[in-house]
C-alpha cells in the first residue's frame, strides 16, 4: 500500500510537472534545436517582444529570439525556421501587426523599404554601425494618434478662426455677393448675346461695305481705263477748264450767298426786333393796357360794342326803310 | 450596560490575541517538528496521496466547466470589440492565474480543510493524540508536518492539472462553440503568454495549500466538544480555509503584480 502511495505520488508529479514545463515551452515557442539565426540592429525597438513573429513576404517564418541594449543599438537576436531563405541585401523593419499592440519584424529587400524618410534615415544610421542587418521602427499607433490628435487640434483651431471670420453678416453678405454676381452674369449673357447679334449685323455691313468697295474698285478701274482713253485724245484740257470755270463760278455764288447772309442776318435782326416790339405789343394787350388791351381784356366793352354794333344795325335798317325820317332833301 | 459592552470587546480581542497566538505557537512548534523526518516522512506520501492525487478528479472537474464558461464568456464579452482570438488570451490569463488556483484551493478546502480537521478532531476527542504524545510521539511531526507539506506540495500539482485541462476545455469549447479556428485560439494563446502567469499561480496554489492544511490541523488539533466539537471544527476549518485563500489571493496580487511591467 505503501509503495502504490509513493508510485501514484510520484508518479503525478512527474507526469504534471512534465506537462506544464512541456505547455509551458511550446506557449513560450521556445527552441530546442538551434535554428538559424538573423540578428539586426535597431535604434528602438517599439513595443516588439520576444516571442514576436518574423513574417517575409506575408509568410511567418520565425520568431524574435531575444535583445541586446547596447549603449545606442538595440541588437535582436531573430531564429529562421527551417528551409527559409533571406532576400538579398535585407532589411528588417519593426511595426505593429494589429490595433492591439501585436507586434511583428518583417524582412524586405532594400529595394522594397517604403518611401519614408525616417525609415531611410534609421537604416542609413544602421549601416553605418555596420556589421548586422539594418533595421528600422516604424512608429505605433499611438505615435501615429498624437499627430492625428494634433492634426485635428489645428483642425478645430482652424474652423473656430473661420466660424468666427465667417458670422451670419458674412453669410448674408456672401449670400448677396452671389445673387448679384448671378444677376450680373444674367445682365453679361444677355449683353452678349445682343452683342453677338449687332456682330452679326456688323458682320453683314461689313461684308456688304466689302462688297461696295470691290465694286467702286471697279468702277475707279473703268474711270482710270476712261481717264487712259480721255488723255489720248486731249479732253482733259478741257476738261480742267471747265473745272476751273465751274470752280469761278461757284466762287461768285459763294460771294452772292454770303451776301445774302449778311442781308438775312440784317433782317434777322429787324425781325428780331418787331418780334420783341410785338411781345411787348401783346404783353401790353394781355396786362389790358391801351384801347385795344381794354378791348381785350374788359369783356363789358365787347358786350357795349356789341350792343352798338347791334344798334348802328338797326338803325341802319331804319334808315334805309325810312330815309325820309332821317333826309330831308329841300331844294329850297 | 456601557462596562459590559466594553468588557465583551476586550473578550473578543483578547480571544483574537490568544487565538494569534496560540496559531503562532502551532506553527513555530510545527516548523520546529519538520527536523524529526522520521516520524513524518513515512506519513508523508500517504497523505500527498490522499491529499493530492485523490483530489485530481474534483480539481479536474472544475476546470473542464471553468475553462468551457471562461471561453464562452470571454467571446460573448470581447466579440466585436477585438479580434476572436483575444478569447485564447483571457482563457490563458484568467484560468492560469486566477481560477484555477482560487477555485481549485476553494473545493479542495472544503474537501481536504473539513477531511484533516474532521480526522485530527476525532483523534483529539477520542484522545488518541494524548495516546500518541504518551508514547513520545511528537504530535505535529506525525500529524501535522506530513500534512501540511504533502498539501504545500501537491495543492500546485492538482491547480497545474487544472490549469492544463482549463486551458484545453476552453479550447475545445472554443473550437466547436465558437467561430473561431485552433491556430487562432492558439495565437491569442501565445500572444500575451508568459511564463510568469504559470509561476504566479503555482505559487498561489503552495500557499493555499499550506494554508488549508495548516487551518485543518490547527482546528482539528484544538477541537473540544465530542461529536459536536468535531462537526464544529470541520466547518470552521472549512470557513477558516476558505477565507485564508481569498486574503492569500489578494496578498500574492500586491506582492507579485503591483510595480511588474506589463507585457
Amino acid at each position: 500500500m505503501k509503495r502504490v502511495s509513493d508510485f501514484a505520488v510520484g508518479g503525478t508529479i512527474v507526469v504534471v510537472a512534465a506537462a506544464l514545463v512541456m505547455a509551458t515551452l511550446w506557449l513560450n515557442q521556445t527552441e530546442l534545436r538551434r535554428r538559424d539565426e538573423l540578428v539586426a540592429l535597431f535604434r528602438d525597438v517599439g513595443n516588439a517582444r520576444v516571442g514576436a513573429p518574423l513574417v517575409i513576404r506575408g509568410v511567418r517564418s520565425g520568431r524574435l529570439q531575444s535583445m541586446e541594449l547596447d549603449d545606442t543599438w538595440v541588437r535582436v537576436r531573430f531564429s529562421l525556421d527551417r528551409d527559409v531563405a533571406v532576400p538579398n541585401d535585407p532589411v528588417v523593419l519593426l511595426n505593429e501587426s494589429s490595433l492591439f499592440g501585436e507586434w511583428q519584424a518583417t524582412v524586405l529587400e532594400r529595394e522594397a523599404l517604403p518611401r519614408d524618410v525616417d525609415v531611410r534615415r534609421q537604416i542609413a544610421e544602421a549601416d553605418a554601425a555596420g556589421g548586422d542587418v539594418p533595421g528600422a521602427t516604424l512608429p505605433d499607433i499611438a505615435q501615429l494618434t498624437a499627430v492625428a490628435g494634433r492634426i485635428a487640434g489645428d483642425v478645430a483651431a482652424l474652423a473656430d478662426r473661420v466660424d468666427t471670420a465667417f458670422d451670419a453678416a458674412a453669410a448674408r453678405e456672401l449670400r448677396l455677393s452671389i445673387r448679384n454676381f448671378a444677376r450680373m452674369s444674367t445682365v453679361l449673357s444677355e449683353a452678349a448675346r445682343a452683342q453677338s447679334v449687332n456682330l452679326d449685323s456688323a458682320a453683314t455691313d461689313v461684308r456688304i461695305g466689302v462688297r461696295s468697295l470691290l465694286s467702286a474698285a471697279d468702277r475707279v478701274r473703268d474711270v482710270a481705263a476712261r481717264f487712259d482713253s480721255s488723255t489720248a485724245r486731249g479732253e482733259v484740257n478741257r476738261i480742267v477748264q471747265d473745272a476751273g470755270e465751274a470752280a469761278r463760278q461757284l466762287r461768285q455764288a459763294s460771294a452772292n450767298v454770303l451776301r445774302l447772309s449778311g442781308q438775312l442776318d440784317t433782317a434777322q435782326a429787324r425781325l428780331v426786333s418787331v418780334l420783341a416790339n410785338s411781345d411787348s405789343m401783346v404783353q401790353g394787350l394781355r396786362a389790358g393796357q391801351g384801347s385795344l388791351g381794354l378791348f381785350l381784356t374788359d369783356s363789358s366793352l365787347y358786350y357795349q360794342a356789341d350792343s352798338l354794333l347791334t344798334q348802328l344795325r338797326r338803325l341802319v335798317a331804319d334808315v334805309q326803310a325810312n330815309p325820309r325820317k332821317y333826309l330831308r332833301v329841300s331844294v329850297f | 450596560m456601557l462596562a459590559r459592552t466594553i468588557e465583551r470587546v476586550g473578550r473578543a480581542a483578547r480571544d483574537a490575541i490568544e487565538g494569534l497566538g496560540r496559531a503562532g505557537r502551532f506553527a513555530a512548534e510545527s516548523a520546529l517538528a519538520v527536523r524529526d523526518v522520521r516520524t513524518w516522512w513515512p506519513q508523508a506520501m500517504p497523505q500527498a496521496m490522499e491529499l493530492g492525487v485523490r483530489s485530481l478528479p474534483i480539481g479536474a472537474f472544475i476546470a473542464v466547466f471553468t475553462g468551457i464558461v471562461l471561453a464562452l464568456l470571454a467571446s460573448y464579452s470581447v466579440s466585436g470589440a477585438v479580434p476572436l482570438y483575444f478569447v485564447g488570451t483571457l482563457v490563458e490569463k484568467t484560468v492560469t492565474m486566477e481560477l484555477a488556483p482560487v477555485l481549485t484551493g476553494l473545493a479542495l478546502a472544503g474537501r481536504v480543510g473539513a477531511n484533516i480537521a474532521a480526522e485530527l478532531g476525532t483523534m483529539r476527542v477520542t484522545e488518541q493524540i494524548d495516546a500518541l504524545e504518551t508514547l513520545a510521539y511528537d504530535s505535529r511531526s506525525y500529524l501535522v508536518v506530513p500534512r501540511v507539506l504533502a498539501g504545500t506540495i501537491m495543492f500546485p500539482v492538482v491547480v497545474a492539472v487544472a490549469m492544463l485541462i482549463g486551458v484545453g476545455s476552453g479550447w475545445l469549447a472554443s473550437v466547436a462553440l465558437l467561430d473561431m479556428s485552433s491556430p487562432e485560439f492558439v495565437k491569442g494563446l501565445r500572444l500575451f503568454f508568459s511564463a510568469f502567469d504559470v509561476r504566479y499561480g503555482l505559487i498561489k496554489a503552495a500557499s493555499f495549500g499550506a494554508a488549508v492544511t495548516f487551518v485543518g490541523c490547527f482546528v482539528g488539533i484544538n477541537a473540544a466538544g465530542g461529536a459536536r466539537g468535531v462537526g464544529r471544527a470541520a466547518t470552521r476549518a472549512v470557513v477558516l480555509a476558505a477565507t485564508l485563500i481569498l486574503v492569500l489571493d489578494a496578498f500574492w496580487a500586491v506582492v507579485l503584480l503591483t510595480g511588474r511591467e506589463p507585457l
